[in-house]
């Protein structure tokens, strides 16, 4: 059973390269076609499967706790915290698969855009069960690299290669301030196992004090945290929709569990991590509300949403390492599951609108606020999909995003501190300033009359539309009821405070 | 059996909504049928839900931490809110057949009404705050969609947006408070926190009352929040009576109603309630009095009756306030409905251009003037009895000057609604208006509501039953109607009352021997239209906001250089707060 884990990890690392020859060879022998690489039923199969070692996974933790799986000299911890990273990875893999087939049928290049995906996706579960910090540096490369290439997909368009190495310089300078950081580490305590650091550093060090620095810098680009967050908006609007999906609604997330898990065996050198986070909590979420509050591409709207989103997120992170708070990780984790859902949909619902409207018909204009008029009558479920997800967003009840939104801020009052309780009454303040992008685009989508683009749109193709009423269900379902994903939020919740003790 | 009840009430109007949505536009007779077969269901099972009124939990789901438990409680102020939530919102369906006839995306329209309808008996009959709270938000959800439910028309979307922002502006206050009660109480059942509000250390009480207050006056558009609800007319008419007139901008009053026990004893507490009701009846008042605009005239009155209610609140008359809500709700939908009819016949807001439509509207006329008589507090309608009973308890509980405020108030209201009635219904024609009568599903919504108004204060005294009954904290005396109905007409303050309403039909009887004291307000006038100045208080905030938003977009340069060095910034000065912090 214990392999089981392994096997979480191996298949999609192991389909990757497989992937790339199936559609390779069929790129040698047919060509470009209309129907589509064969290499994506196998990735969409792949990830299928994987469904099944998470299941084990899910009840060897419920049944016996964290475990750790040794192969060769390196150990796999499995706890509450890579389950809840591994589960968001994994639904959001398998649903933008199944959206990417008939997005990409036919563009060139199809057949590396699965390996890469899905090696994606294998290196995100790895990350979440890293149990050393080079590990954790390797597997955090991994998904980086793969989702390089995976933004400048569309290397005939100027702004999408200009996305991919703005993105690739931004985020390497991240990577070199990780190396760094774990450098110092290593100098420090002659190790990078997590538990032989955190024995080792107890007491105030300045070397660690650095390399803590070090971590939240280097990961911080990645979690896209102001000022470091310039890459994002690029890469998010400019990559095929099904990776902004991705790199909105798990990637930056991944960031953040990467920059948990690097800080956690520092937390003896100083009590300021908490409050360091929650600074750049404020600062995320009102800039990231700010800048989409004019935006007029849709796609670099949402992804400036991120940015808040992200702050919420580490209003709840920094509340748990501030006061010991389990209610608050909870919440945290609970956004960070919402917001995988909630993001990717409106990504996925964008994007169905953007193929349909533009991308299908061989433009690739970016899609605009005003394209959306009138979209509700053509295409009702991409209409319905993004109105959920981005009302979910503003954090609107009976929608996921709302209870994730209610149980950090539940959390920050229970702390009883007021620069705490100010700062949750900030976030509501934010939320409601969100609403002024958020709503609008649901009241263009329901406009009556349809704007010039959606007179001449296409047709919405199924496949592209099955993701979308999945993860509109889920968004709704958590809204009515917040105790169905508690079975993940609550381990993982308390995989953090434990990390975290001092 | 009141748990099953309750369930009705809320779950047939959800299950409407979902129903009518699935039936799709194409067919627009089943989508009426749906929309009428449910609300009537829902009105029906909230009515036969009087009879169980209790204070005891009625449901009780455990869902667990820090959601606390859902629960729901048939209390008589909840059922009573309940009763009034669904049947007046059948009675708007119904006539949203004719009023929407051909309209297109009727799914949306109904689904999000019916959706209204259930989240707004929830919220009244729920026991948990967190639930207050979640409904609270999704009917300011369906309102703001309802308002832009014409979303080609900006000012339909700009009003959406407006009534959407505001509200959860002040719907803050309620989040901030319900937390406060979490974190100290450890839950969120009301009875907890009507009980033990004693528990909470006085200054975490203030916060909760006072953010309590901020959230009803946002809800129920009251000063300084007032500015959203005039611009919410853009919504179609059956939806500004049910929303905007009947239900959901009585929240508030519910809410401070709801709370009053908790929050009686918080200092100056009282005070604010009764000077936030005062100051928006009168403001309103005045602002009724320049309009032009039919559907704004009513905003405003509505605006205005809901201060009597806060008022009314504030000085400790729980009983005076929701027996004017009662009155209110009924005769306000009615001059909403009928309202409605006009403007769907002449196809015109502008009272300039009405005038003499009653000889086309026989019928309309005659329930519209019922009820602006029942607004003008024209004995014996309803709204006679419930403001005089609000007056009362405000001359012998609050200050004198908040009373002298509301006298004036209530002379300014038979002004403005004579002024209304004369400038749509009498007179000669101003332009090349046809109208034609009311339908038949609208006279079916119409005919009630005026039969209500003519009759709903005999039950004064099962009503104050219904509430002393089944609210165990709130100290009420409960009297049969003829001892309500004695109290009124015996106290001189209902003839002061009278007199002033008389004096305000005769400033608009003589109108033309005053119009010089009215050439000499006219300034007054404009300020009145652009809302006391309120209104630029929104723009400024809206466009600095916007201002700040654009700026910050050159933030965004384009060069990787800049960029770079962002990182490296955030680096020197993360390393910075450690050195010094640390």
């Amino acid at each position: 059973m214990a392999n089981g884990i392994l096997w979480l990890i191996a298949l999609p690392l192991a389909v990757s390269p497989l992937n790339y020859l199936v559609g390779r060879l069929s790129f040698i022998r047919r060509g470009v076609t209309r129907t589509g690489s064969p290499a994506r039923w196998l990735a969409i199969l792949a990830l299928l499967v994987t469904w099944i070692p998470f299941y084990q996974a899910v009840q060897m933790l419920q049944t016996s706790g964290p475990f750790t799986y040794t192969f060769g000299a390196i150990a796999l911890r499995v706890d509450g915290l890579s389950l809840v990273l591994s589960a968001v990875a994994l639904a959001l893999g398998t649903l933008v698969m199944i959206f990417s087939g008939p997005y990409l049928a036919g563009e060139e290049g199809e057949e590396k855009y699965y390996a890469l995906l899905t090696a994606m996706v294998g290196a995100m579960i790895g990350l979440a069960s890293a149990n050393d910090l080079f590990n954790l540096w390797v597997w955090f490369e991994t998904m980086a690299i793969s989702s390089y290439m995976l933004v400048a997909f569309y290397r005939q368009q100027p702004s999408s290669l200009e996305a991919g190495f703005k993105y690739l310089v931004q985020s390497s300078a991240g990577s070199v301030l990780v190396l760094l950081g774990l450098a110092l580490v290593f100098a420090q305590t002659g190790s990078l196992g997590f538990a032989e650091i955190r024995a080792a550093a107890t007491g105030r060090s300045e070397v660690l004090l650095a390399a803590g620095a070090l971590f939240l810098i280097g990961f911080g680009v990645k979690i896209a945290l102001v000022p470091l967050h310039t890459w994002l908006p690029d890469a998010h609007s400019q990559a095929p929709s099904g990776i902004s999906a991705m790199l909105s609604g798990v990637v930056i997330e991944t960031g953040l569990v990467a920059l948990l898990k690097a800080l956690a065996p520092l937390a003896g050198v100083t009590p300021q991590w908490g409050p360091l986070l929650l600074g750049f909590a404020a600062i995320n979420m009102l800039i990231g509300n700010l800048m989409a509050l004019r935006q007029t591409q849709v796609k670099r709207m949402l992804a400036y949403s991120s940015l808040s989103h992200i702050g919420y997120m580490l209003v709840g992170f920094g509340v748990a390492l501030t006061f010991n708070q389990s209610d608050a990780a909870q919440g945290a984790l609970f956004h960070l599951i919402n917001h995988g859902l909630m993001k990717g949909l409106a990504f996925l619902a964008a994007g169905v609108l953007l193929y349909t409207l533009h991308v299908g018909r061989g433009h690739h204009h970016p899609l605009t606020v005003s394209d959306l008029a009138g979209a509700a009558h053509k295409y009702p479920i991409a209409a319905l999909g993004f109105s959920i997800a981005v009302l979910g967003l503003g954090g609107l009840p009976p929608l996921a995003g709302f209870m994730s939104k209610w149980q950090i801020f539940a959390a920050g009052f229970k702390t009883g501190d007021p620069l705490v309780i100010g700062l949750v009454v900030f976030a509501a303040l934010n939320s409601v300033l969100s609403l002024g992008y958020y709503a609008p685009l649901v009241n263009a989508l329901y406009r009556q009359k349809p704007s010039l683009a959606v007179q001449e749109g296409l047709a919405a193709p199924a496949a592209l539309n099955l993701p979308l009423v999945i993860l509109s269900l889920a968004v709704i379902a958590l809204g009515f009821w917040p105790g169905l994903i508690s079975w993940l939020t609550g381990p993982g919740a308390s995989a953090i405070l434990s990390m975290f003790v001092r | 059996m009141a748990a099953i009840l309750i369930l009705l009430t809320i779950g047939l109007p959800w299950l409407g909504a979902v129903l009518v949505w699935l039936a799709r536009d194409s067919r627009p007779r089943l989508q009426n049928i749906l929309a009428v077969g449910f609300s009537v269901a829902a009105g029906l099972a909230a009515l036969a839900l009087i009879p169980s009124t209790s204070s005891g939990t009625a449901i009780h789901l455990a869902a667990g931490g820090i959601f606390g438990d859902f629960t729901f409680v048939p209390d008589g102020l909840g059922v009573f809110l309940a009763v009034v939530a669904t049947v007046i919102g059948s009675l708007a369906v119904i006539f949203s057949i004719d009023y929407m006839k051909g309209e297109a995306q009727l799914g949306r329209y109904y689904a999000l009404v019916l959706a209204f309808i259930g989240a707004m008996a929830g919220l009244v009959l729920t026991g948990s705050l967190f639930l207050v709270f979640i409904f609270w938000e999704i009917t300011a959800l369906c309102s703001y969609a309802l308002i832009s439910f014409h979303n080609d028309d900006p000012k339909a979307v700009a009003g959406g947006i407006k009534a959407l922002i505001i509200t959860q502006l002040g719907g803050i206050g309620l989040l901030a408070g319900a937390l406060l009660v979490y974190a100290h109480l450890g839950t969120y059942e009301i009875s907890v926190l009507l009980e033990k509000a004693h528990l909470i250390p006085a200054g975490m009480l203030a916060w909760m009352a006072f953010g309590f207050l901020a959230a009803a006056a946002a809800k129920s558009a009251q000063f300084p929040f007032q500015t959203w609800l005039p611009d919410a007319m853009e919504a179609p008419t059956p939806v500004s009576a049910l929303i905007h007139a009947a239900t959901m901008v009585n929240a508030g009053v519910y809410l401070l109603a709801r709370f009053y026990p908790a929050f009686e004893g918080v200092p100056g507490w009282k005070t604010a309630v009764i000077a936030v009701g005062a100051i928006t009846a009168l403001m309103a008042a005045v602002m009724a009095l320049v309009s032009t605009d039919l559907k704004r005239v009513l905003a405003y009155s509505t605006v205005s009756q809901l201060g009597y209610m806060v008022y009314a609140i504030g000085a400790g008359g729980v009983f005076a306030s929701q027996f004017h809500l009662l009155s209110h709700s009924i005769f306000k939908a009615l001059l909403f409905l009928g309202a409605g009819a006009v403007i769907h016949a002449v196809g015109t807001r502008d009272m300039r251009q009405m005038g003499g439509v009653g000889k086309q509207m026989p019928r309309v006329r005659t329930v519209f003037v019922i009820g602006a008589l029942a607004l003008a507090g024209i004995p014996v309608l309803n709204g006679f009895w419930s403001k005089e009973l609000v007056l009362e308890t405000g001359l012998t509980h609050g200050p004198w000057l908040a009373y002298l405020v509301m006298l004036v108030g209530a002379g300014l209201t038979a002004l403005y609604t004579f002024r209304c009635v004369w400038m749509v219904f009498y007179g000669e024609p101003r332009s090349h208006l046809h109208g034609h009568d009311a339908q038949t599903a609208m006279q079916i919504a119409l005919v009630p509501l005026a039969l209500g108004t003519l009759v709903s204060w005999l039950l004064a005294g099962p009503f104050a039953q219904l509430l002393a009954g089944s609210l165990p904290f709130h100290e009420l005396e409960a009297h049969s109607t003829l001892e309500v109905l004695a109290e009124v007409i015996t106290a001189p303050a209902t003839y002061l009352a009278l007199a002033v309403v008389a004096l305000g039909l005769a400033a608009w009887i003589w109108r033309e021997r005053l119009s010089g004291l009215a050439s000499a307000l006219q300034g007054l006038g404009k300020w009145a239209a652009d809302s006391f100045g309120f209104e630029s208080i929104n723009r400024t905030v809206v466009s600095s906001t916007q201002r700040l938003a654009e700026w910050l977009r050159g933030s965004q340069t384009g060069y990787l250089g800049w960029n770079v060095a962002g990182i490296l910034a955030g680096l020197i000065i993360i390393l910075a707060i450690l050195a010094w912090g640390a």
